[in-house]
């Protein structure tokens, strides 16, 4: 049996757990390959014209894969903090691509509650009950994936350029590098290195959100506003460099809290589309780091 | 203190009735309004959503009349509403306007001390004793059912009336009487009166109207000047409309969802396609589709605003919906760049094809 991981959305946060479970059960692997302008037309031509670049792009992964494998994984990940929701697209994401994308093999769609390992082993069980009928094989492939995912790090912390900027977003607009075009590469190249989310202990992060009137009940929204307020706070960066794609209800909340929060802070805001070029990408974030260094002068 | 809220629909009526009963005083913002939308749209950020800019422009124009605290119901559910009132004290702040805001949210997510003590900031400027408070809430909620009523009856005897027309001025009579009155009583007689009438317009009962279900966005479909009045719009071409999800099925389903009793059939029948919650109204949208379908409509409008999130999942949802019970959903998109010309065709081609479709003029040809 072939089972089929898209590389879209959380994969980059999450694929420790998910290929390192699946693998434990004894199948063999696919997983799509990087994002590319195949997989984006592919998405482009099934989602709806409504949806986000990255929901659009991870519907171009599962088209790419649905030939290649017996089942295919979509998860959708409901929760990964209590009381806290990603997106409504995360809770529908099985709907979205089910209903668009014809002659789709067998789905994994099992919802996903990850705040707490007995919820998530409720997904283990039922999703490990497509593939095999040992139990015991299930649980030790869960905690084996669980491991491998604790251990997991993710992210870029690189303080040793002449000038450092904050990178803030979805992780999927952060690290599916077709979407944000290679822009840590580019950073680079002109002297700038990177920091992640990733990188702040959570605490940090509540201690952030107290300035808020109201806490954040989307777990990324609350994680880009932490970040973004406590770089600020301690004055960790010269600037902000906020990724967010067109349309993204989330997005459209959280700037307006983070611009509210930083007050005149340097912050760049780059909106992507499956229409955005490069060249104008280019040249926002070059005149972005001129400004911060002429700021060091 | 003065108070004002944001219009939905006929909610004004039943808002100003129970701040009549309070003896608060209560500001009606002006009538949703193109000023209201643009100044809206100014303040807010670009990518927000239409109600959130049309509220804006509700605030500031009661602020001019003098309103100086905003009563906002609020959410903590994965939709944007809940993040509404946040922004909206900053956008103030920032733009210098005094006013001050009461969110009334779930005490699931406050708890219930911090609810009764938002509460307590409008009820203690009421001279009424508890009771009386209580009693005043109670007939709000009976205004808004009546209206609630009334403007379904509306909906659907105008694809009957005899005189055509007859019921849409008789729904607006209705609610301009209502305001005019000034205390909860007298406008429930009002009401009343009106339902009254509206059971005794002339209908023919041989006639055979096309009936669309309007489904979508809770707020852009309640609020009229938000989807162009798209309502009143398929009552002058004789449609019969139905509308589910109204201000008073609000109230319930608020209050019954900590027992997760609310709306059974609509979650019943959306179970097929959307067995789980996904925020917003997604999957009531999803059930008064199929709803919509069993109860032998001939096709249903999806109304919601740009970018918004559990509708956009029902969106992609429909055609499967549409194939499979092979009827006909329309989806249009809202925002304050919507131009009415563009909008009406839209509905009109819709309603032409529904008629096609029962006469079989497409097969004949």
């Amino acid at each position: 049996m072939i089972v089929g991981i898209p590389k879209g959305l959380l994969y980059y946060k999450y694929y420790p757990f998910f290929t390192n479970f699946f693998n434990e059960l004894g199948v063999e692997l696919v997983v799509s390959q990087d994002t590319n302008k195949d997989i984006l037309d592919e998405g482009v031509n099934y989602c709806i014209d409504d949806a986000c670049l990255p929901v659009k792009i991870f519907h171009g992964h599962v088209a790419v894969l649905k030939e290649k494998c017996d089942i295919i994984l979509i998860p959708r990940i409901m929760q990964v903090r209590k009381k806290e929701y990603i997106c409504p697209k995360f809770c529908g994401l099985p709907e979205m691509i089910k209903n668009t994308i014809p002659d789709l093999p067998r789905i994994i769609d099992k919802p996903i509650y990850a705040f707490s390992r007995k919820k998530l082993y409720t997904w283990a069980k039922e999703a490990g009950s497509m593939i095999t009928k040992d139990k015991n094989r299930i649980k030790s492939a869960f905690n084996y994936a669980v491991m491998e995912q604790d251990k997991y790090r993710l992210g870029f912390n690189d303080k040793s350029q002449q000038l450092t900027v904050a990178l803030v977003g979805h992780p999927y607009n952060i690290f599916d590098n077709y979407i944000n075009m290679n822009i840590v590469k580019k950073l680079k190249r002109l002297g700038v290195g990177v920091i992640t989310e990733e990188f702040l202990e959570d605490n940090l992060i509540d201690e952030e959100i107290r300035h808020l009137y109201k806490k954040p009940f989307w777990t990324f929204a609350r994680n880009s506003y932490g970040f973004a307020s406590n770089v600020y706070r301690k004055n960790l960066v010269d600037g902000i460099i906020y990724i967010s794609s067109f349309a993204c209800g989330i997005d459209s909340v959280v700037i307006e809290l983070i611009k509210e929060r930083i007050g005149n802070f340097p912050l760049l805001i780059l909106k992507i589309d499956e229409h955005t070029g490069e060249a104008g990408l280019d040249t926002r974030v070059e005149a972005f780091v001129d400004m911060l260094g002429r700021g060091l002068r | 203190m003065k108070i004002t809220a944001p219009h939905l629909g006929n909610v004004y009526i039943a808002a100003q009735a129970l701040f009549d009963g309070l003896g608060i005083e209560y500001i009606v913002p002006p009538m949703n309004n193109k000023e209201a939308l643009e100044m809206g749209s100014l303040f807010s950020p670009e990518e927000m959503c239409l109600p959130y800019k049309i509220m804006i422009g509700n605030y500031i124009q009661a602020i001019e009349k003098g309103a100086d605290t905003v009563l906002l119901p609020g959410s903590c559910g994965p939709c944007r509403f809940g993040k509404y009132a946040e922004m909206q004290m900053n956008l103030f702040k920032k733009i210098g306007k005094e006013i001050g805001f009461i969110v009334i949210d779930s005490p699931g997510d406050i708890g219930i001390k911090e609810l009764f003590k938002r509460i307590n900031r409008i009820s203690r400027n009421s001279k009424r004793g508890k009771i009386g408070q209580f009693e005043s809430l109670l007939k709000a909620v009976k205004i808004m059912n009546i209206l609630d009523e009334i403007e379904e009856k509306a909906h659907y005897l105008a694809g009957y009336e005899v005189t055509s027309g007859e019921c849409k001025r008789l729904l607006n009579s209705c609610k301009r009487e209502a305001l005019n009155t000034n205390n909860p009583g007298d406008m429930i007689r009002v009401l009343e009166g009106y339902k009254r009438k509206l059971d005794n317009v002339k209908i023919d009962k041989g006639r055979n109207p096309i009936k669309i279900a309007i489904i979508g966005e809770i707020y852009t479909i309640i609020e009229p000047f938000s989807n162009l009045f798209v309502e009143d719009k398929l009552m002058d071409y004789g449609v019969v409309t139905k509308r589910r999800l109204t201000p008073s099925w609000w109230v319930k389903d608020t209050l019954l969802k900590p027992t997760k009793l609310n709306s059974l059939k609509l979650k019943r029948n959306a179970k097929e396609y959307l067995a789980l919650g996904i925020g917003g109204h997604g999957r009531e949208c999803i059930g008064e589709a199929v709803l919509a379908h069993r109860e032998g409509f001939d096709g249903a409008i999806q109304i919601f605003p740009l970018g918004c999130m559990p509708e956009i999942v029902s969106k992609s949802i429909f055609p499967t919906i549409s194939k499979e019970r092979d009827f006909p959903i329309m989806s249009l998109v809202v925002d304050e760049m919507t131009g009415e010309a563009g909008f009406v065709t839209r509905v009109e081609a819709f309603v032409d094809l529904l008629e096609r479709r029962r006469k079989n003029v497409l097969s004949r040809s």
